[in-house]
Protein backbone atom coordinates (compact mmCIF):
# COMPACT_ATOMS: atom_id res chain seq x y z
CA UNK A 1 0.00 0.00 0.00
CA UNK A 2 1.30 3.41 -0.90
CA UNK A 3 -0.03 6.64 0.56
CA UNK A 4 0.94 10.19 -0.18
CA UNK A 5 -0.24 12.99 2.06
CA UNK A 6 0.01 16.67 1.28
CA UNK A 7 0.17 18.22 4.69
CA UNK A 8 -2.46 20.90 5.07
CA UNK A 9 -4.65 19.30 2.40
CA UNK A 10 -4.92 15.67 3.41
CA UNK A 11 -5.75 14.30 6.80
CA UNK A 12 -3.10 11.96 8.09
CA UNK A 13 -4.51 9.01 10.04
CA UNK A 14 -3.73 9.36 13.70
CA UNK A 15 -2.63 5.75 14.04
CA UNK A 16 -1.23 3.47 11.41
CA UNK A 17 -1.16 -0.15 12.44
CA UNK A 18 0.46 -2.81 10.30
CA UNK A 19 -0.41 -6.43 10.79
CA UNK A 20 1.69 -9.45 9.92
CA UNK A 21 3.54 -9.23 6.58
CA UNK A 22 1.81 -5.96 5.65
CA UNK A 23 3.90 -3.51 3.65
CA UNK A 24 3.24 0.21 3.57
CA UNK A 25 4.89 3.23 2.07
CA UNK A 26 4.07 6.63 3.43
CA UNK A 27 5.07 9.92 1.82
CA UNK A 28 4.53 13.16 3.72
CA UNK A 29 4.94 16.47 1.96
CA UNK A 30 5.07 19.87 3.64
CA UNK A 31 5.17 22.38 0.79
CA UNK A 32 5.81 26.13 1.03
CA UNK A 33 3.19 28.11 2.89
CA UNK A 34 2.03 25.25 5.11
CA UNK A 35 2.43 25.32 8.88
CA UNK A 36 1.45 22.19 10.70
CA UNK A 37 1.94 19.88 13.58
CA UNK A 38 2.35 16.43 12.08
CA UNK A 39 2.07 13.48 14.44
CA UNK A 40 2.99 10.19 12.80
CA UNK A 41 2.14 7.19 14.92
CA UNK A 42 3.01 3.86 13.44
CA UNK A 43 2.79 0.46 15.06
CA UNK A 44 4.34 -2.56 13.50
CA UNK A 45 2.08 -4.96 15.33
CA UNK A 46 2.43 -8.15 13.33
CA UNK A 47 5.52 -10.16 12.47
CA UNK A 48 7.36 -9.24 9.30
CA UNK A 49 5.60 -5.93 8.67
CA UNK A 50 7.46 -3.38 6.58
CA UNK A 51 7.09 0.41 6.51
CA UNK A 52 8.90 3.06 4.50
CA UNK A 53 8.31 6.65 5.53
CA UNK A 54 9.50 9.47 3.32
CA UNK A 55 9.14 13.05 4.42
CA UNK A 56 9.84 16.25 2.51
CA UNK A 57 9.61 19.80 3.79
CA UNK A 58 10.14 22.94 1.75
CA UNK A 59 9.55 26.03 3.82
CA UNK A 60 10.72 29.37 2.58
CA UNK A 61 8.67 31.83 4.61
CA UNK A 62 7.56 31.93 8.24
CA UNK A 63 6.13 28.45 8.43
CA UNK A 64 6.32 26.27 11.53
CA UNK A 65 6.35 22.57 10.82
CA UNK A 66 6.75 19.91 13.43
CA UNK A 67 7.06 16.23 12.63
CA UNK A 68 6.60 13.96 15.60
CA UNK A 69 7.29 10.41 14.60
CA UNK A 70 6.58 7.59 16.99
CA UNK A 71 7.44 4.38 15.25
CA UNK A 72 6.94 1.28 17.34
CA UNK A 73 8.31 -2.13 16.54
CA UNK A 74 6.06 -4.39 18.58
CA UNK A 75 6.74 -7.68 16.81
CA UNK A 76 9.80 -9.42 15.49
CA UNK A 77 11.19 -9.47 11.95
CA UNK A 78 9.73 -6.09 11.06
CA UNK A 79 11.56 -3.52 8.97
CA UNK A 80 11.21 0.26 9.06
CA UNK A 81 12.99 2.92 7.09
CA UNK A 82 12.54 6.66 7.46
CA UNK A 83 14.01 9.35 5.27
CA UNK A 84 13.10 12.97 5.97
CA UNK A 85 14.71 15.67 3.88
CA UNK A 86 13.99 19.35 3.61
CA UNK A 87 15.06 22.83 2.71
CA UNK A 88 14.27 25.63 5.09
CA UNK A 89 14.73 29.30 4.34
CA UNK A 90 13.77 32.82 5.45
CA UNK A 91 12.32 32.56 8.96
CA UNK A 92 10.79 29.13 8.72
CA UNK A 93 11.23 26.64 11.53
CA UNK A 94 11.08 22.91 11.31
CA UNK A 95 11.22 20.39 14.10
CA UNK A 96 11.78 16.71 13.70
CA UNK A 97 11.22 14.43 16.65
CA UNK A 98 11.77 10.86 15.68
CA UNK A 99 11.36 8.04 18.11
CA UNK A 100 12.05 4.47 17.18
CA UNK A 101 10.79 2.13 19.89
CA UNK A 102 11.68 -1.54 19.81
CA UNK A 103 9.69 -3.63 22.27
CA UNK A 104 11.13 -6.44 24.28
CA UNK A 105 10.80 -9.53 22.17
CA UNK A 106 10.73 -7.69 18.84
CA UNK A 107 13.83 -9.56 17.75
CA UNK A 108 15.34 -9.31 14.28
CA UNK A 109 14.06 -5.77 14.00
CA UNK A 110 15.64 -3.60 11.39
CA UNK A 111 15.02 0.12 11.79
CA UNK A 112 16.69 3.05 10.04
CA UNK A 113 16.04 6.73 10.27
CA UNK A 114 17.65 9.67 8.53
CA UNK A 115 16.89 13.37 8.64
CA UNK A 116 18.83 15.80 6.47
CA UNK A 117 18.21 19.51 6.11
CA UNK A 118 19.55 22.46 4.19
CA UNK A 119 19.29 25.92 5.69
CA UNK A 120 19.03 28.81 3.23
CA UNK A 121 19.18 31.66 5.70
CA UNK A 122 20.65 32.53 9.06
CA UNK A 123 17.21 33.01 10.55
CA UNK A 124 15.83 29.66 9.45
CA UNK A 125 15.84 26.97 12.09
CA UNK A 126 15.84 23.20 12.10
CA UNK A 127 15.79 21.14 15.25
CA UNK A 128 16.23 17.44 14.92
CA UNK A 129 15.88 14.96 17.74
CA UNK A 130 16.33 11.35 16.74
CA UNK A 131 15.74 8.90 19.56
CA UNK A 132 16.12 5.19 19.88
CA UNK A 133 14.49 3.21 22.64
CA UNK A 134 15.42 -0.43 22.35
CA UNK A 135 14.41 -3.30 24.60
CA UNK A 136 15.29 -6.23 22.36
CA UNK A 137 18.82 -7.47 21.94
CA UNK A 138 18.95 -8.84 18.42
CA UNK A 139 18.21 -5.76 16.35
CA UNK A 140 19.75 -3.61 13.67
CA UNK A 141 18.99 0.07 14.22
CA UNK A 142 20.57 3.30 13.13
CA UNK A 143 19.79 6.97 12.83
CA UNK A 144 21.57 9.93 11.33
CA UNK A 145 20.93 13.62 11.00
CA UNK A 146 22.71 16.46 9.22
CA UNK A 147 22.02 20.16 8.79
CA UNK A 148 24.01 22.06 6.18
CA UNK A 149 24.04 24.74 3.55
CA UNK A 150 24.11 24.68 -0.23
CA UNK A 151 27.70 24.51 -1.42
CA UNK A 152 29.11 27.81 -2.65
CA UNK A 153 31.78 25.96 -4.65
CA UNK A 154 29.13 24.04 -6.56
CA UNK A 155 27.23 27.24 -7.15
CA UNK A 156 30.23 29.06 -8.60
CA UNK A 157 31.12 26.08 -10.76
CA UNK A 158 27.65 26.08 -12.29
CA UNK A 159 27.57 29.85 -12.76
CA UNK A 160 30.99 29.76 -14.42
CA UNK A 161 29.36 27.50 -17.04
CA UNK A 162 26.62 30.05 -17.62
CA UNK A 163 23.87 28.60 -15.45
CA UNK A 164 22.11 31.58 -13.82
CA UNK A 165 22.38 31.71 -10.04
CA UNK A 166 18.71 31.04 -9.40
CA UNK A 167 18.64 28.06 -11.73
CA UNK A 168 21.88 26.73 -10.25
CA UNK A 169 20.39 26.90 -6.75
CA UNK A 170 17.26 25.13 -7.98
CA UNK A 171 19.44 22.37 -9.46
CA UNK A 172 21.29 22.00 -6.16
CA UNK A 173 18.05 21.84 -4.20
CA UNK A 174 16.57 19.39 -6.67
CA UNK A 175 19.48 17.04 -6.27
CA UNK A 176 19.35 17.34 -2.49
CA UNK A 177 15.73 16.18 -2.28
CA UNK A 178 15.85 13.71 -5.17
CA UNK A 179 15.99 10.64 -2.90
CA UNK A 180 12.52 11.54 -1.63
CA UNK A 181 11.07 13.01 -4.82
CA UNK A 182 11.89 9.96 -6.90
CA UNK A 183 9.51 7.96 -4.67
CA UNK A 184 6.59 10.11 -5.74
CA UNK A 185 4.74 8.45 -8.59
CA UNK A 186 2.43 11.38 -9.36
CA UNK A 187 4.17 13.35 -12.10
CA UNK A 188 2.07 16.46 -11.36
CA UNK A 189 3.19 16.56 -7.75
CA UNK A 190 6.83 16.09 -8.72
CA UNK A 191 6.49 18.97 -11.17
CA UNK A 192 4.81 21.10 -8.52
CA UNK A 193 7.76 20.50 -6.19
CA UNK A 194 10.26 21.48 -8.88
CA UNK A 195 8.24 24.62 -9.64
CA UNK A 196 8.33 25.58 -5.96
CA UNK A 197 12.11 25.23 -6.00
CA UNK A 198 12.44 27.43 -9.08
CA UNK A 199 10.27 30.07 -7.45
CA UNK A 200 12.16 29.96 -4.19
CA UNK A 201 13.36 33.43 -3.24
CA UNK A 202 14.66 32.51 0.18
CA UNK B 1 42.59 48.49 -31.75
CA UNK B 2 39.72 46.11 -32.35
CA UNK B 3 42.01 43.13 -32.44
CA UNK B 4 42.15 43.17 -28.64
CA UNK B 5 40.04 40.58 -26.88
CA UNK B 6 41.11 41.00 -23.28
CA UNK B 7 42.91 43.88 -21.68
CA UNK B 8 43.99 43.75 -18.05
CA UNK B 9 45.37 47.05 -16.75
CA UNK B 10 47.27 47.45 -13.50
CA UNK B 11 45.12 44.92 -11.70
CA UNK B 12 45.35 44.71 -7.94
CA UNK B 13 43.37 42.06 -6.09
CA UNK B 14 43.22 40.68 -2.60
CA UNK B 15 41.95 37.58 -0.87
CA UNK B 16 40.97 37.74 2.79
CA UNK B 17 42.63 41.13 3.11
CA UNK B 18 45.93 40.01 1.63
CA UNK B 19 47.06 41.55 -1.64
CA UNK B 20 47.90 38.81 -4.14
CA UNK B 21 47.87 40.62 -7.48
CA UNK B 22 50.01 43.73 -7.30
CA UNK B 23 49.60 45.41 -10.65
CA UNK B 24 49.07 42.88 -13.44
CA UNK B 25 48.83 44.22 -16.98
CA UNK B 26 48.19 41.85 -19.85
CA UNK B 27 46.72 42.26 -23.30
CA UNK B 28 45.50 39.34 -25.35
CA UNK B 29 44.63 39.69 -28.98
CA UNK B 30 42.07 37.67 -30.89
CA UNK B 31 43.35 34.29 -31.94
CA UNK B 32 46.29 34.34 -29.55
CA UNK B 33 47.36 31.74 -27.02
CA UNK B 34 49.23 33.10 -24.02
CA UNK B 35 51.03 31.06 -21.43
CA UNK B 36 51.28 32.31 -17.85
CA UNK B 37 54.01 30.59 -15.88
CA UNK B 38 55.24 31.21 -12.41
CA UNK B 39 56.16 29.64 -9.09
CA UNK B 40 53.60 28.57 -6.47
CA UNK B 41 51.94 31.49 -4.76
CA UNK B 42 52.70 33.91 -7.60
CA UNK B 43 49.00 34.68 -8.07
CA UNK B 44 48.23 32.52 -11.10
CA UNK B 45 45.06 31.01 -9.69
CA UNK B 46 43.97 34.37 -8.26
CA UNK B 47 44.24 35.80 -11.76
CA UNK B 48 41.94 33.11 -13.15
CA UNK B 49 39.54 33.53 -10.23
CA UNK B 50 39.31 37.28 -10.79
CA UNK B 51 38.80 36.80 -14.52
CA UNK B 52 35.87 34.46 -13.92
CA UNK B 53 34.27 36.39 -11.06
CA UNK B 54 34.80 33.96 -8.21
CA UNK B 55 33.34 35.28 -4.94
CA UNK B 56 35.86 36.07 -2.23
CA UNK B 57 38.33 37.84 -4.50
CA UNK B 58 38.35 41.60 -4.21
CA UNK B 59 39.69 43.81 -6.96
CA UNK B 60 41.06 46.91 -5.24
CA UNK B 61 42.18 48.77 -8.36
CA UNK B 62 42.78 48.33 -12.05
CA UNK B 63 40.57 47.37 -14.95
CA UNK B 64 39.67 44.40 -17.07
CA UNK B 65 38.12 44.96 -20.46
CA UNK B 66 36.74 42.02 -22.40
CA UNK B 67 35.49 42.62 -25.94
CA UNK B 68 35.11 46.26 -25.04
CA UNK B 69 33.02 45.55 -21.92
CA UNK B 70 33.94 46.15 -18.30
CA UNK B 71 34.40 42.57 -17.13
CA UNK B 72 34.50 43.48 -13.45
CA UNK B 73 30.89 44.62 -13.58
CA UNK B 74 29.70 41.31 -14.94
CA UNK B 75 28.46 38.36 -12.87
CA UNK B 76 30.08 34.93 -13.22
CA UNK B 77 27.29 33.71 -15.49
CA UNK B 78 27.38 36.85 -17.64
CA UNK B 79 31.07 36.23 -18.23
CA UNK B 80 30.29 32.69 -19.35
CA UNK B 81 27.62 34.02 -21.72
CA UNK B 82 30.16 36.44 -23.15
CA UNK B 83 32.42 33.48 -23.90
CA UNK B 84 34.80 33.14 -20.98
CA UNK B 85 35.55 29.63 -19.78
CA UNK B 86 37.74 28.43 -16.96
CA UNK B 87 39.08 24.92 -16.83
CA UNK B 88 39.25 24.50 -13.05
CA UNK B 89 42.45 23.42 -11.38
CA UNK B 90 40.30 21.47 -8.94
CA UNK B 91 36.99 20.65 -10.65
CA UNK B 92 34.01 20.62 -8.29
CA UNK B 93 31.87 17.58 -7.59
CA UNK B 94 28.12 18.04 -7.83
CA UNK B 95 26.40 15.01 -6.32
CA UNK B 96 22.93 14.33 -7.69
CA UNK B 97 23.37 16.30 -10.91
CA UNK B 98 24.17 14.32 -14.05
CA UNK B 99 26.60 15.55 -16.69
CA UNK B 100 23.70 15.60 -19.14
CA UNK B 101 21.49 17.81 -16.99
CA UNK B 102 24.39 20.04 -16.04
CA UNK B 103 25.48 20.60 -19.62
CA UNK B 104 21.94 20.99 -20.92
CA UNK B 105 21.34 23.78 -18.41
CA UNK B 106 24.68 25.40 -19.26
CA UNK B 107 24.47 25.20 -23.05
CA UNK B 108 20.89 26.40 -23.19
CA UNK B 109 21.44 29.23 -20.70
CA UNK B 110 24.34 30.48 -22.82
CA UNK B 111 22.33 30.18 -26.03
CA UNK B 112 19.36 31.97 -24.49
CA UNK B 113 21.55 34.79 -23.22
CA UNK B 114 22.98 35.21 -26.71
CA UNK B 115 19.55 35.34 -28.30
CA UNK B 116 19.86 31.89 -29.86
CA UNK B 117 17.23 29.17 -29.76
CA UNK B 118 17.64 26.42 -27.17
CA UNK B 119 18.76 23.10 -28.59
CA UNK B 120 16.12 20.43 -29.05
CA UNK B 121 16.73 17.23 -27.04
CA UNK B 122 17.97 15.42 -30.13
CA UNK B 123 20.26 18.26 -31.20
CA UNK B 124 21.65 18.35 -27.70
CA UNK B 125 22.28 14.60 -27.58
CA UNK B 126 24.06 14.73 -30.93
CA UNK B 127 26.32 17.50 -29.64
CA UNK B 128 27.02 15.54 -26.43
CA UNK B 129 27.96 12.40 -28.38
CA UNK B 130 30.26 14.30 -30.70
CA UNK B 131 32.12 16.06 -27.89
CA UNK B 132 32.27 12.96 -25.70
CA UNK B 133 33.93 11.05 -28.53
CA UNK B 134 36.33 13.95 -28.86
CA UNK B 135 37.56 13.57 -25.25
CA UNK B 136 37.28 9.77 -25.45
CA UNK B 137 34.54 9.46 -22.83
CA UNK B 138 32.28 6.39 -22.99
CA UNK B 139 28.49 6.58 -23.25
CA UNK B 140 27.87 6.03 -19.53
CA UNK B 141 29.75 9.28 -18.85
CA UNK B 142 26.66 11.30 -19.74
CA UNK B 143 24.72 9.76 -16.87
CA UNK B 144 27.39 10.11 -14.22
CA UNK B 145 27.11 12.73 -11.52
CA UNK B 146 29.34 15.71 -12.25
CA UNK B 147 32.89 14.78 -11.22
CA UNK B 148 31.69 12.42 -8.48
CA UNK B 149 34.06 9.48 -8.22
CA UNK B 150 36.09 10.70 -11.21
CA UNK B 151 39.80 10.08 -11.29
CA UNK B 152 42.08 13.12 -11.58
CA UNK B 153 42.51 12.55 -15.30
CA UNK B 154 38.76 12.09 -15.85
CA UNK B 155 38.03 15.36 -14.08
CA UNK B 156 40.40 17.23 -16.38
CA UNK B 157 38.96 15.52 -19.45
CA UNK B 158 35.53 16.54 -18.21
CA UNK B 159 36.71 20.15 -18.10
CA UNK B 160 37.89 19.89 -21.69
CA UNK B 161 34.62 18.23 -22.63
CA UNK B 162 32.70 21.17 -21.16
CA UNK B 163 34.97 23.58 -22.98
CA UNK B 164 34.29 21.77 -26.25
CA UNK B 165 30.54 21.92 -25.56
CA UNK B 166 30.55 25.64 -24.76
CA UNK B 167 33.08 26.75 -27.42
CA UNK B 168 34.37 29.74 -25.48
CA UNK B 169 35.92 32.83 -27.01
CA UNK B 170 38.44 33.00 -24.19
CA UNK B 171 39.48 29.75 -22.54
CA UNK B 172 41.52 29.87 -19.36
CA UNK B 173 43.24 26.62 -18.41
CA UNK B 174 44.33 26.69 -14.81
CA UNK B 175 46.96 23.97 -14.44
CA UNK B 176 44.83 21.60 -16.48
CA UNK B 177 47.99 19.64 -17.25
CA UNK B 178 49.06 18.86 -13.68
CA UNK B 179 48.94 15.20 -12.86
CA UNK B 180 47.99 14.08 -16.36
CA UNK B 181 49.55 11.16 -18.16
CA UNK B 182 50.64 11.54 -21.77
CA UNK B 183 47.37 10.27 -23.23
CA UNK B 184 45.24 12.64 -21.18
CA UNK B 185 47.62 15.47 -21.97
CA UNK B 186 47.12 14.74 -25.65
CA UNK B 187 43.33 14.92 -25.22
CA UNK B 188 43.62 18.24 -23.42
CA UNK B 189 45.93 19.73 -26.03
CA UNK B 190 43.79 18.44 -28.90
CA UNK B 191 40.83 20.11 -27.19
CA UNK B 192 42.57 23.44 -27.00
CA UNK B 193 44.01 23.23 -30.50
CA UNK B 194 40.63 22.33 -31.98
CA UNK B 195 39.25 25.59 -30.65
CA UNK B 196 42.05 27.67 -32.08
CA UNK B 197 40.73 30.15 -34.59
CA UNK B 198 41.31 33.77 -35.53
CA UNK B 199 38.50 34.75 -33.11
CA UNK B 200 39.31 32.60 -30.10
CA UNK B 201 42.05 32.99 -27.56
CA UNK B 202 43.38 31.09 -24.60
CA UNK B 203 45.39 31.62 -21.45
CA UNK B 204 47.30 28.56 -20.33
CA UNK B 205 48.43 28.70 -16.73
CA UNK B 206 51.03 26.07 -16.07
CA UNK B 207 54.16 25.04 -14.21
CA UNK B 208 55.40 22.75 -16.90
CA UNK B 209 56.59 22.97 -20.44
CA UNK B 210 54.99 19.70 -21.55
CA UNK B 211 51.55 21.07 -22.47
CA UNK B 212 53.18 24.01 -24.22
CA UNK B 213 54.92 21.61 -26.57
CA UNK B 214 51.53 20.50 -27.84
CA UNK B 215 49.77 23.85 -27.64
CA UNK B 216 52.36 26.30 -28.80
CA UNK B 217 51.77 29.73 -27.27
CA UNK B 218 52.23 33.02 -29.07
CA UNK B 219 53.40 34.74 -25.91
CA UNK B 220 54.76 33.65 -22.57
CA UNK B 221 54.41 35.67 -19.35
CA UNK B 222 56.19 35.04 -16.10
CA UNK B 223 54.09 35.90 -13.06
CA UNK B 224 55.98 36.33 -9.85
CA UNK B 225 54.84 37.81 -6.55
CA UNK B 226 51.69 39.27 -8.10
CA UNK B 227 53.30 40.92 -11.10
CA UNK B 228 54.21 39.96 -14.61
CA UNK B 229 57.96 40.29 -14.46
CA UNK B 230 58.84 39.11 -17.93
CA UNK B 231 57.05 38.68 -21.25
CA UNK B 232 58.46 37.06 -24.31
CA UNK B 233 58.08 34.42 -26.96
CA UNK B 234 58.28 30.66 -26.57
CA UNK B 235 62.04 30.82 -26.00
CA UNK B 236 61.15 31.79 -22.41
CA UNK B 237 59.78 28.30 -21.82
CA UNK B 238 63.19 26.73 -22.26
CA UNK B 239 64.79 29.32 -20.09
CA UNK B 240 62.38 28.45 -17.27
CA UNK B 241 62.81 24.74 -17.84
CA UNK B 242 66.57 24.94 -17.38
CA UNK B 243 66.96 27.82 -14.97
CA UNK B 244 63.67 27.83 -13.04
CA UNK B 245 62.00 31.04 -11.87
CA UNK B 246 64.92 32.07 -9.68
CA UNK B 247 66.74 35.06 -10.99
CA UNK B 248 63.88 36.34 -13.12
CA UNK B 249 62.93 39.73 -11.76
Amino acid sequence: MKHLYLIGRDEIPSDIVLTSQEEHQLILLALPGVSADVPVNIRLAGEGAVIDVFGLYLNFGKERVSFRVNLRHESGHCRSRQLFKGIVGAEAQVEFDGLIYVAKGAQKTSAFQENHSILLSDRALVQTRPQLEIYADDVECSHGATIGKLSEDELFYMRSRGIPEKEARALQMRSFISAVVERIEDEQIRQMIYDKLSQCQA
Amino acid sequence: MDNILLKISDLHAEVAGKEILKGVSLTIGKGEVHAVMGPNGAGKSTLSAVLTGKPGYKVTSGEIEFMGRNLLEMSAEERAWAGIFLSFQYPIEIPGVSITNFMKAAVNACRKARGEKELTPSEFLRLMKEKMAFVKMKGEFAKREVNVGFSGGEKKRNEIFQMAMLEPVMAILDETDSGLDVDALKIVSDGVNALRSPDRSAIIITHYKKLLEYVVPDMVHILKDGRIVLTGGRELIDRIETGGFEGIE
